[in-house]
């Protein structure tokens, strides 16, 4: 049986612990923050920051429930580039084609979310590695489509990207945030839910349990296909068209803000709030490392030095030897 | 309630059932008892929807049954409580209870409050004293299996199956699970309880059922049964005496190690002992006594917050388990598969693995000379095997355990360290692994056994120490020895 | 957990079997896949087995497989490296950072190979002082390194890479190129030590339980940190062997190779689980990635069918080694 036991270890499996950390992390770089530059705690500023979180964001989202089950999705960064061509594509600054694109798209990255399910349970082969092939694969049929940037979206399609409410928040945010603020009730209050962070902690225990881990499987890459897709479709929105790449960046990026949140890689604990705060944290640090006047090189190390740092806090201890 | 009639169950390689018939009345304790490998497991998992039979039929509370996965046998009324737990660990206890069929409310939400109320409810009318928010992983092992057993009592559980209950809980715990079983079956709950322990069968089953090699013996009441018997029917052969003819010693043993005042923090407090030279050491207790840390922490695996150990007048308090071994301690340890194997080796490589410098020239291993080392020890312990190359993972638990001693035999030229070595090995090997303790004893080593099963300690040793709660609470020398006697110092019961 | 001890029974009458048709493809599958792959792709373009291009392909799987050793040995103790990468571009601007000519080379190795070593041993120390996963450990290593390296070339890089590593990097020896001299001889080396030796049994034991290892009176954590190291110091061996091939130095040298070492390990029968796997297979691996690139380049494949194939390619042969329920 299990041997060890977190050193943070209390409450249930939602990892709170994680949750202060980040939520630490968050309070002292806000304090440096304010205390390098003035401009950094106004509002204007901390509303740029939450404008830019949507994106990795988003993504992340789709990440932390691949991380829950155990596994992990490395072609996010594909899927998210393939829809953004696919979006501004298909649509081609036709307004008539907005709609019925989006749906198609979305429905696309369920689809393709299934695809990698079914061979991750049908090979029996690690979701790191099967990931990684389809993800290879998903970039060459983008680039079939495309080799360059192409098509164009109408005017309001900005609009989710850059579109703001009364007091200029976010409405692409917003809208993120009230995503995940569904998913964590969801994960917590369905049986679903449940049996996600259950075949992440022990999947032996799930089958002989009689729990449905196939589909369990199944639908949590569909929705982080799904979320990946909602993600090329924001790029879209920001960037007015679609490219090849777009995405490349967003695979390794979106395993971040899952860790920093509390959410670990063995599955089986964690949470979408602790990640959303992860991505608060990044956008953050990014914003602050600006102001510093840190030049975009070092800003990197700081990254990795941040991710270390709150990693390092979960020291499980180790009881035998 | 259960009739299995000619079913048979292959594997690639391997006929593990051999048109076993059966069968299980309900309102009855029904013992299943054969060696390891005679397919108590298998036919487990096939009742149990796990594994599906090949031939054969199963009619189940009146029905033909064929399931397609466990969780159709559980709709139907059968739980199995296996011996490695299928539990969650970072869910809660309620969590896991009532995983698979949660506590809902209308808009097909899962209901925290009125599951953590039901749990709480459920584990009180079973005299269960846990608190249903806690994490499993943060339980005893004995708690652990509390919640197994609250899983069984969720639902309308027609037959239960018990897979080595009491390898893990002993003494009182022991004496409870059977008091709830017996309710069980009062209640008119089919029972099948498999386990080593013959004399637990004794004290609990109404009949019991001989499985060997995949193929089905017998059945007989208990009451007309004897041990003999029994082991005749598992083994094939009578075996006469299960422990080794006591020995005799001289009186003035040297003394080899020194336990002073040892602490391991939340587990073992100012634990003292001494191991003599020839001696066989008995440590009994309840799981969870402690006795195992105190093991870990002389052997260096653990951290010590205070007190000393004292080898051959040396003091190696601040040792590494490199450093003990080096000294000539060896640490046979509880969990065969988790700690004590490499599982992904082969014999070879597992009996030198704490000895690699003795096979190792010019930083190169020596193959042959492994090979011959590894020849020569599963022909002194009999390991039923291929060869040196022979991998572990498929081996039985009592041909394991060999190798592990023999792994261990080899460098304790001082102490030997053995944690629950006979545990989920099959009467026959267990015979034999008696045999080799002895043996190992009478070559000068200061042998600590640690073990939960009483026969073994009265069988086997010369002196003992009893544990309890972290502390040591008695010594019994050689004529004390009693089960009665260590059991009541173990559970603190003032009379025999 | 629960199963193994089922599977007991079974599993010692299964061992009978040891040579039925599933052993095989097991063992020696990725080396039939290998040559599967050459033969299909000389069926459809002869040239593919020309000197030249064999000769080519050889120099490119030269630095790939010296990192692909490296990251064995990691994987074996159930880790992973993505800071290979990083290392490989890093050595890479160090071969440049000096003054270009053949009397740097030795100041140039041994301070590559420190780096290297150097971030493998804090790669080993986040893994086992501060239990932090290795997927992020080594992601934090490689993004400080990358972040170090661009300030310090201010993003162009600029210099020479001294002669001689051009020379090992892209010269022959009568035909042989000196990469694969190179890289046959780190394959001998490691390959010693892996399977003969007894740090290299420590690491199996190791890496098939650290509990296990600590209870024999291995120190499981200078086993794990040696491997990082060595994955660290082979990673920038191959970097300056890359270098030296490319000739031009850029921050992204090696770009890629902590996938495909990663791949290219699996695809050979090293298990992410830990304790299991070779290095002969793992250079299968690492061949089949280049001959899978040349191949279909030869074929004259568009690059996007390129990717999609190499995706395909990744999945099959990972499959082949997959074991049922443990």
């Amino acid at each position: 049986m299990n041997l060890t036991r977190s050193k943070l270890g209390f409450g249930i499996n939602r990892s709170r612990a994680g949750i202060i950390v980040v939520v630490a992390l968050l309070a002292i770089l806000f304090i440096i923050g304010i205390a390098v530059s003035d401009r950094f705690g106004t509002s204007r500023n901390l509303l740029n920051i939450y404008e830019q979180s949507t994106g990795l964001a988003l993504v992340s989202l789709g990440q932390t429930l691949a991380v829950l089950t155990g596994g992990i999705d490395l072609s996010v960064g594909s899927v998210i580039s393939l829809v953004s061509m696919l979006t501004s594509g298909l649509i081609s600054g036709d307004q008539s084609m907005v709609i019925p694109v989006v749906i198609g798209v979305l429905a696309l990255g369920l689809a393709i979310g299934a695809v990698n399910g079914g061979v991750i349970i049908l090979t029996g082969v690690h979701p790191l590695i099967v990931t990684l092939g389809t993800g290879a694969i998903i970039q060459g049929i983008a680039l079939l489509y495309g080799l360059g940037p192409i098509g164009k979206v109408p005017k309001g399609f900005d609009y989710f990207a850059y579109g703001r409410l009364p007091g200029g928040i976010s409405f692409g945010a917003t809208f993120t945030m009230l995503l995940f603020l569904l998913t964590a009730f969801l994960l917590a209050r369905t049986k679903a839910g449940r049996y996600i962070y259950a075949t992440g902690d022990d999947p032996h225990a799930a089958t002989l349990m009689g729990l449905p881990t196939t589909r369990i499987i199944m639908l949590v890459y569909m929705l982080t296909g799904f979320c990946s897709a909602l993600t090329g479709v924001y790029l879209v929105s920001r960037f007015g068209v679609g490219q090849p790449y777009t995405g490349a960046n967003y695979t390794l990026a979106s395993i971040t803000p899952v860790v920093v949140g509390g959410t670990m890689l063995a599955g089986g604990r964690g949470g979408v709030i602790g990640t959303l705060l992860g991505v608060y944290l990044v956008s953050l640090l990014n914003n602050l490392l600006n102001f510093l006047g840190v030049s975009t090189h070092l800003q990197l190390v700081a990254q990795g030095l941040v991710i270390i740092a709150a990693v390092s806090v979960y020291v499980e201890k180790r009881r035998i030897a | 309630m259960l009739s299995l009639s000619g079913v048979s169950k292959s594997f690639p390689g391997v006929r593990a059932l051999s048109e076993v018939s059966l069968d299980v009345r309900s309102g009855e304790i029904h013992a299943l008892v054969g060696e390891n490998g005679a397919g108590k497991s298998t036919l487990t998992r096939t009742i149990a929807g796990v594994h599906q039979p090949d031939e054969g039929t199963i009619r189940f509370d009146g029905r033909d049954i064929r399931w397609t996965s466990p969780g159709d046998a559980k709709k139907a009324g059968i739980h199995v409580i296996y011996q490695e737990f299928v539990l969650f660990p970072h869910l809660s206890v309620a969590e896991n209870i009532y995983i698979g069929h949660e506590r809902k409310t209308r808009f097909c939400l899962i209901d925290h409050k009125k599951a953590a109320a039901d749990a709480r409810e459920l584990l009180a009318r079973f005299g269960l004293d846990l608190d249903p928010k806690a994490m499993v992983s943060d339980l005893s092992v004995a708690d652990q299996q509390m919640v197994e057993i609250a899983k069984a009592l969720v639902h309308d559980v027609k037959l239960l199956i018990l897979d080595e209950p009491t390898a893990v809980i002993s003494g009182p715990e022991v004496d409870v699970l059977f008091k709830r079983l017996r309710a069980l079956r009062d209640a008119g709950v089919a029972i099948i309880y498999i386990s080593h322990r013959l004399e637990e069968i004794f004290a609990l089953c109404d009949r019991v059922s001989v499985l060997k090699d995949g193929r089905y013996i017998g059945t007989r009441p208990v009451a007309e049964v004897d041990r003999n018997e029994l082991i005749s029917m598992m083994v094939g052969r009578s075996l006469v005496e299960l422990f080794p003819p006591r020995r005799t010693l001289a009186a003035d043993r040297p003394t080899v190690l020194e336990v002073s005042d040892v602490s391991v923090p939340g587990r073992v407090r100012n634990a003292s002992l001494v191991l003599r030279a020839g001696e066989i050491t008995g440590l009994a207790g309840m799981v969870g006594a402690g006795r195992s840390e105190l093991a870990f922490a002389i052997f260096g695996a653990l951290k010590k917050s205070g007190g000393s150990v004292v080898l051959d007048g040396k003091d190696i308090s601040k040792t590494t388990p490199a450093e003990a071994i080096a000294a000539g301690i060896g640490l046979v340890t509880e969990d065969r598969k988790g700690q004590g194997l490499a599982m992904l080796l082969d014999i070879a490589a597992n009996i030198t693995a704490s000895t690699l410098p003795t096979v190792t020239r010019y930083g190169l291993i020596d193959r042959n000379q492994e090979n011959s080392i590894a020849e020569a020890e599963i022909a002194n312990y009999r390991v039923a095997c291929r060869g040196p190359s022979t991998g572990v993972l498929q081996m039985s638990g009592g041909n394991q355990q060999k190798v592990i001693l023999a792994r261990w035999a080899r460098t304790s030229s001082r102490v030997l360290i053995l944690d629950e070595p006979t545990r989920g090995v099959d009467v026959g090997a267990k015979t034999e692994i008696y045999r080799i303790i002895h043996e190992l004893a009478d070559s000068g080593i200061a042998v600590l056994m640690i073990s939960s099963e009483l026969p073994e300690i009265v069988g086997l040793s010369d002196r003992v120490y009893v544990m309890r709660e972290g502390e040591i609470v008695g010594a019994l020398e050689t004529d004390e020895i009693s089960e009665q006697a260590v059991i009541a110092l173990a559970t603190h019961q003032l009379a025999a | 957990m629960a199963v193994a001890k089922a599977e007991d029974g079974l599993n010692r009458s299964a061992a009978r079997k040891s040579f039925g048709m599933g052993e095989i493809v097991k063992r020696y599958g990725i080396y039939l896949f290998l040559v599967l792959a050459i033969l299909v792709t000389t069926a459809i373009s002869p040239a593919f087995v020309s000197g030249s291009n064999i000769t080519n392909m050889l120099m490119q799987l030269a630095p790939l497989a010296v990192v692909v050793i490296g990251q064995t040995f990691v994987i074996l103790v159930r880790g992973l490296d993505l800071s290979v990468a990083s290392v490989m571009a890093t050595a890479a601007v160090i071969a440049t950072s000096f003054s270009g000519q053949d009397g740097a080379a030795l100041t140039v190795l041994f301070a590559s190979i420190a780096m290297g070593a150097a971030t493998g041993l804090a790669n080993g120390l986040l893994v086992t002082k501060r239990n932090v996963s290795p997927f992020l450990a080594t992601l934090a290593t490689m993004i400080v390194l990358q972040g170090f390296r661009f300030a310090a070339t201010q993003g162009a890089p600029s210099g020479n890479v001294p002669p001689i590593f051009r020379l090992l990097g892209s010269a022959k020896f009568y035909g042989v190129p000196y990469n694969l001299m190179v890289m046959l001889v780190m394959a001998a080396i490691f390959a010693m030590l892996l399977h003969k030796a007894a740090f290299g049994r420590r690491v199996f034991i190791t890496g098939g339980n650290p509990v296990t290892a600590r209870l024999v009176g291995i120190s499981a954590d200078r086993v794990i940190i040696a491997c990082y190291m060595i994955c660290g110091g082979l990673a920038a061996l191959a970097g300056l062997l890359l270098s030296g091939f490319v000739g031009v130095v850029d921050n992204f040298v090696g770009r890629g190779f902590e996938l495909d070492s990663i791949v290219a390990a699996v695809m050979g029968g090293v298990a992410l689980s830990g304790g299991r796997g070779t290095i002969p297979g793992a250079l299968a691996g690492a061949a089949i990635l280049v001959v899978l690139s040349n191949a279909v380049v030869m074929i004259g494949m568009p690059v996007q069918l390129q990717i999609i194939v190499k995706g395909v390619v990744i999945i099959v042969a990972a499959s082949l080694y997959v074991r049922t329920a443990r």
